[in-house]
């Protein structure tokens, strides 16, 4: 950086002009106003968690009085940790599911040539852009179809699956690329030592491709916490709810509105989320550009 | 089929014919000597060579009955509960049948292969036996040996153990001692105390931990259970190899037939098994037979109507349930005829694998390639049918959740299903692509609407957010800037924040009470509801957008700007460029170019963004005159879709829409893939 000692000018880079300087305040005035526009909405849902005097409906400019008022009353009023506990099992689920499909497939469609390869991974990509939520009259009556045969299969379970085949196209595209930028010499070397094909993967695919793997199971884990529509289209009871839609119950439906504890539960869940997400950023980046590369 | 003079061995070898009465017939067939060949033909039963073939082989089942006897008198000289009995009772087996097929090697291939196998099997059979044998003497010694040792007072030995154990751990005080002087004169640094103090705690539990196991009964118990391992392993692998050679002797081994019609994979057509029971594959064939059961049990008789939940198989997607029973739905009576159809096409695959897999046997044999042993298509399965089978969960999951909702929705796009007609509805044809076309009827009239906003927020929304994340990124990575990972923590926020949450918070900010209403109220001084306006909402939402939307962009950019290498900028700064040039020139083409795809992503990704169009203002503001009673003026198609669908129970011109809009989007995509790496090298 730029040191001035007893009048020498000691830095590696040419002094700025004045263009330069005023450019360079201009570029922080900026980031601090677009810092503002970003953190002011966030830190209005963090207040208003906390305002004991807010009531229904958020309103500006009320007195502050710190309370856990809100939070109480998501906790004791409404099914939030049952929401939670749904999002849980569904997102663990269909980050298992997907995870189990997609590293047979990938190793697969990465390392065998077998006929109808090429052509049944090009339609299955075009296929999945249609959004999946075009067969939702269709998922509706296979629901009774599978009520009426197996009653145990729940709309949960159901909603996994949606999720979990959703990904598969795309997901096995990104293990499949990441596999094929894996040598196969390790695996030639590991089948003269006489491993079977589930050998060579479990033992020398499997490891390499872990940090993907990874990858794919966060998203796959991720996707129910964001998703509203799916669920809120299958999932009719309020208990059996995931976290978007069960919120969602807290600002839309006038019987149970409540503006603040919508707040305190958006709160809840953004946390871990975020943490998550700040600690991970560059693997999700990652993650994310594989796919688009190869799709 | 055709048949040749000469024979060929499945590893491409020619070789001559042994039976002499083929040979002479196909080669008189391929001289074209018609007269020959009937005379050969009718004189079969007098050809030398088959009155010697017949004899050898009344020999050869004279043979077997007394070899049969035999080995059994064989086997009850030895004692009943010898594990080795029937090993034993093979390599006597072998031996006999050795000495049996060796002179009529030459007669016929089939006993060319026995002699061959059975030597085989008489050279490596006894070696297994003996290993097996010492094996098992070396496990008697070592357990009277443990036996004898378990008896035996080992106080003197676990004594002088603890002993070990005390000395051993007083030196590891003293080690630590040492160490701590050390670092007290500063002779060695607090990481390396540590590090050294881990390192003597662990060799010492190391040499504690080895004095313990070299106690006499567990070195011996240690052994034993090695020994125990490969006794079992040892013999399963020599068999394995013996069954690979075995293998090999076949491949080479050709065979002769008569047979030139491929009748059994015609027979077997309708029932798979059965070829490959004619074929002598037993184990295969039941594999087949499976299928059999499979086609026969459940896909047929779903497809009749047996068995479905509500609907009459294949035949409910023609009548959909018209005329049945009043709780007879149609959407059932549909779901039910496709999944029937899915079970037929999977049925048809499996009669054609079955129908390819006989006749390939057929025809090799008549080629002289002998038919695939059980061992042999095992390995084939596991080899080449290997991607399939694995594929095979994908496969399913993806018929039921994506093939058959996909085919039922451009199904029900022909049907006139309506809050009318929920429980049963009718075909009508092109009716409600016709209602989208002309923009009539009670969902067409909005549609072209819908798609004009749509192009509109598409573009706007995505453009705002990459200029905005783009713009932000090359701000922040200004060389000279400080507070770098502030600005990146604070930017990631919107993308981190579940979208759902912000979308509803902001929601709620600008209802009538909420602060953001409050603040506009207090610069402009009038009341302002966005939520009121259907253009203050289509504006907000853009920019809601750009907020959430830009927070990726800025975190792809950056990372494509850290990894721009400075000797471009080094390079461009000596030719004299100023840092706007330097901008336009460098920064911007590189980025563009490498997140590209991502950026079409994003297109993509806004055109099906319901959850911003719907948890904001649920589409709204309502606006019946132009959009009808549906659609309201900030929906975009899937919202529609969804407003149409599940709302309002308009299923049949909701599926309309789906259809059209998923064509569009999927010619997209193609034309997407097709410029791709990946598609153009044909490397998918």
């Amino acid at each position: 950086m730029k040191k001035k000692k007893e009048g020498l000018y000691l830095s590696d880079r040419p002094p700025l002009s004045p263009l330069g300087k005023v450019l360079l305040a201009l570029s922080y005035v900026v980031l601090a106003v677009w810092s503002i526009v970003i953190l002011w909405p966030l830190s209005q849902m963090v207040i208003s968690s906390f305002n004991g005097t807010q009531t229904k409906n958020i309103t500006m400019g009320r007195r502050f009085e710190f309370s856990f008022k809100h939070f109480e009353f998501l906790f004791k009023e409404t099914n939030f940790l049952l929401w939670v506990k749904n999002t849980l099992f569904i997102a663990v689920a269909t980050a298992l599911l997907t995870l189990i499909i997609v590293s047979f497939t990938g190793y697969a469609y990465s390392r065998y040539r077998f006929a109808g390869r090429r052509a049944s991974l090009l339609s299955i990509m075009l296929i999945q852009t249609i959004p999946t939520f075009a067969g939702i009259t269709a998922f509706y009556t296979m629901l009774s179809i599978i009520s009426g045969f197996a009653p145990f299969f729940s709309r949960q379970l159901f909603l996994i699956l949606i999720y979990a085949g959703g990904g598969i196209a795309s997901n096995t595209f990104i293990l499949k690329g990441y596999i094929d930028s894996v040598s196969t010499e390790l695996d030639d070397a590991a089948r003269i030592d006489g491993c079977s094909n589930m050998q060579v993967y479990r033992l020398i695919i499997m490891p390499i491709a872990r940090p993907m793997l990874s990858i794919i199971a966060l998203w796959s884990f991720i996707g129910p916490f964001m998703d509203y529509m799916l669920a809120a289209i299958l999932l009719t009871n309020n208990e059996s709810l995931t976290l978007a839609p069960g919120l969602f119950t807290l600002i839309n439906d006038t019987r149970t509105m409540n503006q603040p504890a919508f707040a305190a539960g958006g709160l809840l869940t953004a946390i871990p989320i975020i943490i998550l997400f700040i600690a991970l950023q560059n693997q999700l980046v990652s993650g994310l550009a594989q796919g688009s590369v190869k799709g | 089929m055709k048949t040749t003079p000469l024979l060929l061995d499945d590893i491409g070898n020619v070789r001559e014919r042994k039976n002499l009465y083929l040979k002479e017939l196909f080669e008189a067939e391929a001289a074209g000597a018609q007269e020959e060949v009937r005379r050969i033909k009718a004189a079969r039963s007098d050809h030398p060579y088959i009155v010697s073939l017949k004899e050898a082989q009344a020999r050869e089942t004279q043979f077997l009955l007394e070899l049969k006897k035999k080995t059994d008198e064989f086997e009850r000289t030895l004692a009943s509960d010898d594990p080795l009995k029937k090993l034993k009772v093979d390599t006597f087996e072998a031996r006999e049948k050795a000495a049996f097929y060796q002179p009529l090697r030459e007669l016929s291939y089939d006993f060319e292969l026995e002699d061959r196998i059975n030597h085989f099997r008489l050279h490596q059979l006894p070696r297994i036996v003996a290993d097996q044998e010492s094996l098992r003497e070396r496990i008697a010694v070592v357990e009277a040996e443990l036996s004898r040792e378990r008896s035996q007072d080992h106080g003197a030995y676990e004594q002088e153990t603890v002993r070990f154990r005390t000395e051993r751990k007083m030196r590891l005080s003293e080690e630590i001692d040492e160490l701590k002087e050390k670092r007290k004169e500063r002779l060695i640094s607090d990481k390396a105390y540590t590090n050294e103090k881990k390192m003597a705690q662990l060799k010492t539990r190391d040499d504690i931990l080895a004095r313990e196991n070299s106690h006499p009964v567990k070195l011996l118990e240690e052994e034993l259970r090695n020994l125990r391992h490969r006794l079992k392993a040892d013999k399963r692998l020599a068999l394995k190899v013996l069954e690979s050679d075995i293998s090999d002797v076949r491949r080479k081994t050709p065979v002769e037939t008569e047979q030139r019609f491929p009748w059994r994979s015609i027979v077997s057509i309708p029932f798979p098994g059965i070829g490959q029971f004619l074929n002598k594959q037993w184990q295969k064939g039941i594999l087949f037979l499976l299928a059999s059961l499979l086609i026969y049990l459940v896909a047929i008789p779903y497809a009749l109507g047996y068995g479905n939940y509500q609907g009459s198989g294949i035949s409910g997607l023609i009548s959909l349930a018209e005329g049945g029973a009043r709780l007879d739905r149609s959407i059932i009576f549909m779901v039910e005829g496709i999944i029937a159809i899915f079970l037929l096409v999977f049925a048809a695959a499996l009669l054609l694998i079955s129908f390819k897999d006989v006749y390939t046997t057929e025809k090799r044999k008549t080629q002289g390639i002998r038919p695939f042993t059980w061992f042999e298509s095992r390995q084939t399965i596991e080899e080449k049918g290997f991607p399939y089978l694995v594929s095979l969960p994908a496969l399913i999951v993806i018929v039921f959740i994506v093939l058959v909702p996909i085919m039922t929705t451009i199904l029900i796009s022909f049907t006139n299903m309506d809050p009318q007609h929920q429980s049963k509805f009718q075909w009508i044809g092109l009716a409600n692509y016709k209602l989208i076309a002309l923009g009539q009827g009670i969902a067409g009239s909005a549609f072209w609407l819908i798609l004009g906003w749509t192009l509109i927020w598409t573009i706007g929304a995505t453009t705002v957010a990459i200029a905005i994340g783009f713009f932000l990124s090359l701000l922040v990575n200004q060389e000279r800037l400080k507070g770098k990972k502030f600005f990146r923590t604070v930017f990631l926020l919107p993308w981190a924040v579940p979208a759902f949450i912000t979308i509803m918070f902001f929601s709620i900010m600008v209802s009538s009470t909420g602060p953001i209403t409050q603040i506009l109220k207090t610069l402009t001084g009038q009341i302002i509801n966005i939520k009121n306006s259907s253009l203050l909402t289509r504006i907000f939402l853009i920019f809601l957008q750009g907020w959430l939307g830009s927070a990726y962009i800025f975190l792809l950019s950056t990372g494509v700007l850290q990894g721009i290498p400075s000797d471009l900028y080094e390079a461009a700064e000596i030719d004299g460029a100023t840092s706007w040039q330097k901008t336009m020139r460098i920064t911007v083409p590189l980025i563009l170019f490498q997140t590209a795809p991502l950026l079409v992503g994003q297109y993509t990704f806004n055109f099906n963004n319901f959850s911003i169009i719907f948890l904001f203002n649920q589409g709204r503001r309502f606006n019946p005159t132009h959009y009808g009673n549906l659609a309201e003026s900030t929906d975009i198609p899937i919202s529609y879709i969804y407003k149409v669908t599940i709302q309002n129970q308009y299923q049949g011109i909701g599926a309309a829409i789906t259809i059209v809009i998923s064509i569009v989007l999927m010619f997209v995509a193609w034309l997407g893939y097709r410029n791709t790496k990946a598609f153009k090298e044909e490397k998918l």
